[in-house]
């Protein structure tokens, strides 16, 4: 340690305009490196609704000629040569029927399952949640098949029913979690009032803890209304009647068999199809960070 | 050991003014404080100094050199903060190695200066434990520590002993003055604990919500505030502060509180008659400088009124006088004997009053 | 037990809010592991109504077949490939927004988002288009000034593309993850260091990264389960292909219940699959103690 008397001199290691121009350089390479990385997704959307609304696409952005043909799904049915394509509304509503089975299924479920789990001194609480947590590393592949011949067996293959039973129970524990977090988070002292106040624990349930976790109902109800939205691979085992078809295998088949066709009409139908998960996507964006934990099956 | 300049130095975060001009010149070797309520910018402005906040407006200098574009890992300072911060993956010893190892100190010349902070501060033989493993205390001096082993121009400590008990604090606050004198090291301490500031500090740096009240020794803070803030702030039991008007009479110059009047001293009541921008003034007197009798005393220059509430400390006595609608405290003697409701007189010391000017809130006397 | 007393009570609360969970857990997630396991000794398939049991006999001819080496190896690359990439891109993408400003930070995450938020469908067709072997593919219109002519991205690189496919998915997950944990880092940490010397480089070699040890560990550990499990975007863009290419286990069992019908043997390799995942659950609980099944995104200070 020194000990001098006096001052020091300071030792000036670099220039003023040194710091400067190494500040706008971090800065440059920071965003350069992540709009690199992002640059497919950008444009690859940008793609899907450029290619919708014009005849060819250069590089993912330059339209050619504007045109609504590819949305012409939307009014007429589509030909090519002697297949006539289904009409696209009895699809939506498949997809609708899908989508909004598993958000009742779901979110009723959930929402007793998480609250129990929560509040209640339910004896296994602990090992019951452990449960839920490991659920999550079963392999699809192993469900799909069971569940296929569950549902064989009870009839259920070939049914929107099936579809939506197997998807919501598949969509289940993690909705139960979620939904769990958000009660946890109401104080027991507002129960304690409401019991106090003269409510049997259900009505205390019903009408003093729901309202509040109002937030968390309205997350798991969107999770399970897009993933039932989104949901393919059920439908592409369990259904077989082309009247059952949702979206999401209408798509798939658009793209096996007129991809190089009518790229227009493809990309009109995709966007289509993307619209409420994107809005959804954008409305509640802010929610999506907000989630710390979010899993999907897959990658 | 570097002299330190704050140039018009301000920061605003959108549209609050943390920090609004602040001008401060720190001596070589000086010890000075920030001292102010929270919010009042202090620890803003520590960062500034330490380069982690880049100043909205105005310049930083060390010794005439202009730092303020440099990072902090330039400027060479020393930081304790009040979270000590010390990194809870590494060991003691390393936690004081870091910033050593940083300047590529070779090994054996690292291995000298950590053990010999260490002893300095008597933590030698906490080396080898890891920062959970450590009292508040202990874990104060390693930060200490760390801060002190770069050799640094700088010394910066943000609020370090607020974390630790009283009996604690007070040890330590002797401590680190007789460190800092021992080093010679510029030291810029922050706190918002006025006690803490008067003891340690060679200067202190009165803030208030960003802006610079007044930097002076605590002498000058104490007998000479140039505004109010800075009179309620300093002192415990604070300054009394009452409102009044000055009044110019035939006789002399008077302040008129309602329910007591007192006479000035020509000189004073001259000196204020000048400086003055209205009649509308705070009258302020420490607790201290009032002297309690039991008998009438003059009128002009005592104030009558009754024992409210007494409040026996120990050493002190405060009495809680009632004057109309006013209530002085007063300190006293522990051994006079009062009772509540009992007649008393305050008695002034003109040398020891203080009159502010109620719009500017700047002293006149 | 009396209506009315309190243990009755419970179990009726239990039955009521928790019944319907568990049912469906019980059907749809317990059963089937058994259902597998039975479904595995038998000759089950689509084509025919009658089965038997057959023994050992679909798992023997798991190690006949003459594509399970393949499917071993491909499954191999992909779920370690895939898995660095979701890891390295995923810390590397939380550092960067970590350390632009609010508005870009928010900006990038959200883009990051939509692979995972958009219908599998949607997102593989996106990728047909860019991987598209014709000149119109984005890829292709983009090298076709170095190479003169079009590439067949799905044949001759399809292992590749299924990773960097999964990838943008995957990295989308470990943003969420270790962006929260960079947040909870206490500034004060960061601060120090700077005023140590520290350059920012330094910091996150030094500091930042040892901090995040579990959340890495965590990531790392469900995103390898996930992968195993994972086929809906290697069937939509690939299907398997060119040729068993890019077969990973997952989708080799699909194909076999699905496509060939035989609900038997698919069965079988399904189990072979969920053993596997067993496995290294349980390796991975022995490696974390088991806390990270309870907090799997602090920043646990060791």
């Amino acid at each position: 340690m020194s000990t001098s008397q006096g001052g020091r001199k300071i030792k000036v290691k670099r220039s003023l305009a040194y710091y400067r121009v190494r500040r706008i350089l971090v800065k440059a390479v920071l965003y350069s490196v992540l709009i690199a990385l992002t640059l497919p997704i950008i444009i690859m959307y940008a793609w899907l609704f450029m290619q919708s609304i014009s005849e060819t696409v250069l590089f993912g952005f330059i339209p050619s000629n504007f045109t609504l043909k590819g949305w012409r799904f939307l009014w007429q049915s589509i030909k090519f040569g002697e297949v006539i394509l289904p009409p696209i509304w009895p699809v939506v509503m498949n997809s609708l029927i899908i989508a909004g089975g598993v958000t009742v299924i779901e979110v009723s479920i959930a929402l007793l399952a998480g609250y129990a789990l929560s509040r209640l001194n339910v004896p296994y609480r602990e090992p019951l949640l452990l449960l839920i947590i490991a659920l999550h590393a079963f392999p699809g592949i192993t469900l799909l098949i069971a569940i296929f011949y569950l549902l064989n067996s009870m009839g259920l293959i070939n049914t929107l029913l099936g579809v939506i039973i197997a998807k919501a129970a598949l969509e289940i524990p993690m909705g139960t979690w979620l939904i769990k977090g958000f009660f946890d988070a109401v104080p027991w002292d507002v129960e304690a009032a409401a019991l106090v106040d003269g409510c049997s624990r259900l009505k205390a349930w019903y009408k003093v803890v729901l309202p509040i976790v109002k937030p968390g109902i309205a997350a798991i109800a969107i999770f399970a209304f897009l993933a039932g939205w989104n949901e393919f691979i059920f439908s592409l085992t369990f259904l077989l009647d082309p009247r059952l078809y949702p979206l999401s295998i209408h798509v798939y088949q658009l793209i096996g068999e007129f991809r190089y066709i009518d790229y227009t009409l493809l990309a009109a139908t995709a966007l289509f199809y993307c619209i409420p998960p994107l809005v959804f996507f954008v409305i509640t964006q802010k929610a999506f960070m907000k989630v710390p934990v979010v899993g999907v099956r897959g990658a | 050991m570097v002299s330190v300049k704050l140039d018009h130095l301000s920061k605003y975060f959108g549209s609050v003014k943390a920090v609004d001009n602040l001008n401060l010149k720190i001596k070589d070797g000086e010890f000075i404080a920030l001292l102010g309520p929270s919010g009042c910018g202090k620890t803003t402005t520590l960062l500034m100094i330490a380069g982690i906040y880049k100043p909205t407006k105005g310049r930083i200098f060390f010794d005439d050199v202009d730092v303020t574009e440099w990072p902090p890992k330039d400027r060479n300072v020393g930081m304790v903060f009040q979270s000590y911060a010390l990194y809870p993956h590494m060991k003691v010893y390393d936690n004081i190695a870091f910033p050593l190892k940083l300047k590529k100190v070779p090994k054996q010349e690292i291995d000298k200066r950590v053990k010999s902070v260490a002893k300095m501060l008597q933590i030698d033989h906490l080396l080898d434990r890891y920062p959970r493993q450590l009292s508040g205390g202990q874990q104060q001096r390693v930060a200490l520590a760390r801060a002190l082993v770069k050799d640094a121009y700088v010394l910066l400590m943000d609020e370090p002993l607020s974390n630790l008990d009283a009996k604690l604090r007070v040890m330590m606050r002797a401590e680190i003055k007789r460190l800092q004198k021992e080093l010679k090291i510029t030291t810029i301490y922050v706190t918002h604990d006025q006690v803490e500031a008067m003891s340690m500090a060679d200067r202190i740096a009165v803030m208030n919500e960003g802006k610079l009240q007044q930097f002076s020794t605590p002498d000058e803070l104490y007998n000479k505030p140039i505004n109010v803030f800075v009179a309620g702030f300093i002192g415990a039991p604070p300054m009394n502060l009452i409102d009044a008007t000055f009044v110019e009479k035939s006789d002399g110059y008077y302040v008129d509180a309602g329910s007591f009047q007192l006479k000035l001293r020509e000189d004073l009541g001259k000196m204020a008659k000048k400086n003055l921008t209205s009649t509308e003034i705070i009258f302020g007197v420490r607790p201290e400088h009032l002297i309690i009798s039991t008998t009438p005393a003059e009128p002009d220059r005592s104030i009558e009124g009754f024992v409210y509430v007494l409040e026996p400390l120990g050493r002190d006595l405060i009495v809680n006088v009632k004057i109309g609608e006013h209530i002085i405290k007063a300190i006293a003697n522990p051994g006079l004997t009062l009772t509540p409701g009992q007649k008393v007189w305050l008695v002034i010391d003109y040398d020891k009053i203080h009159i502010f000017d109620k719009k500017t809130e700047v002293a006149v006397i | 037990m009396r209506i009315g007393s309190p243990r009755a009570r419970i179990f009726l609360i239990t039955l009521i809010f928790l019944g319907p969970c568990i049912a469906m857990i019980a059907i749809f997630w317990i059963l089937p592991v058994f259902s597998t396991i039975f479904l595995s000794f038998t000759d089950m398939g689509l084509r025919k109504a009658e089965w038997s049991f057959v023994g050992l006999r679909n798992y023997e001819y798991i190690g006949a077949h003459p594509f399970t080496l393949k499917v071993v190896i491909n499954t191999a690359v992909y779920v370690s490939a895939t898995l660095a990439w979701n890891v390295l891109v995923g810390l590397l993408l939380a550092l960067l927004t970590f350390y632009v400003d609010e508005k870009s930070s928010l900006l990038f995450r959200a883009l990051w988002l939509l692979p995972r938020a958009s219908p599998p469908v949607v997102y593989g067709l996106l990728w047909l288009w860019v991987l598209d072997s014709s000149e119109y593919g984005l890829l292709n219109q983009l090298v076709k000034p170095i190479t003169g002519k079009p590439i067949p991205w799905l044949v001759d690189y399809a292992m590749p593309a299924i990773i960097i496919i999964n990838g943008f998915v995957g990295a989308s997950f470990s943003l969420i993850v270790f962006s929260s944990a960079l947040k909870s880092i206490p500034p004060d940490y960061i601060m120090a260091a700077r005023v140590d010397g520290a350059s920012e480089l330094r910091i996150i070699k030094d500091i930042i990264l040892p901090l995040m040890k579990w959340p890495i560990l965590f990531v790392t550990a469900w995103q390898t389960l996930s992968l195993l499990a994972s086929y809906e975007y290697i069937l939509i863009v690939t299907g398997g292909g060119p040729f068993y290419d890019t077969e990973v286990w997952s989708l080799f069992a699909y194909h076999q219940a699905f496509q060939h019908l035989e609900l038997g043997f698919g069965a079988a390799l399904a189990m072979v699959l969920v053993i596997a995942a067993l496995v290294i659950v349980l390796i991975q609980m022995k490696v974390f103690k088991f806390r990270r099944m309870i907090t799997p995104v602090k920043i646990e200070h060791t």
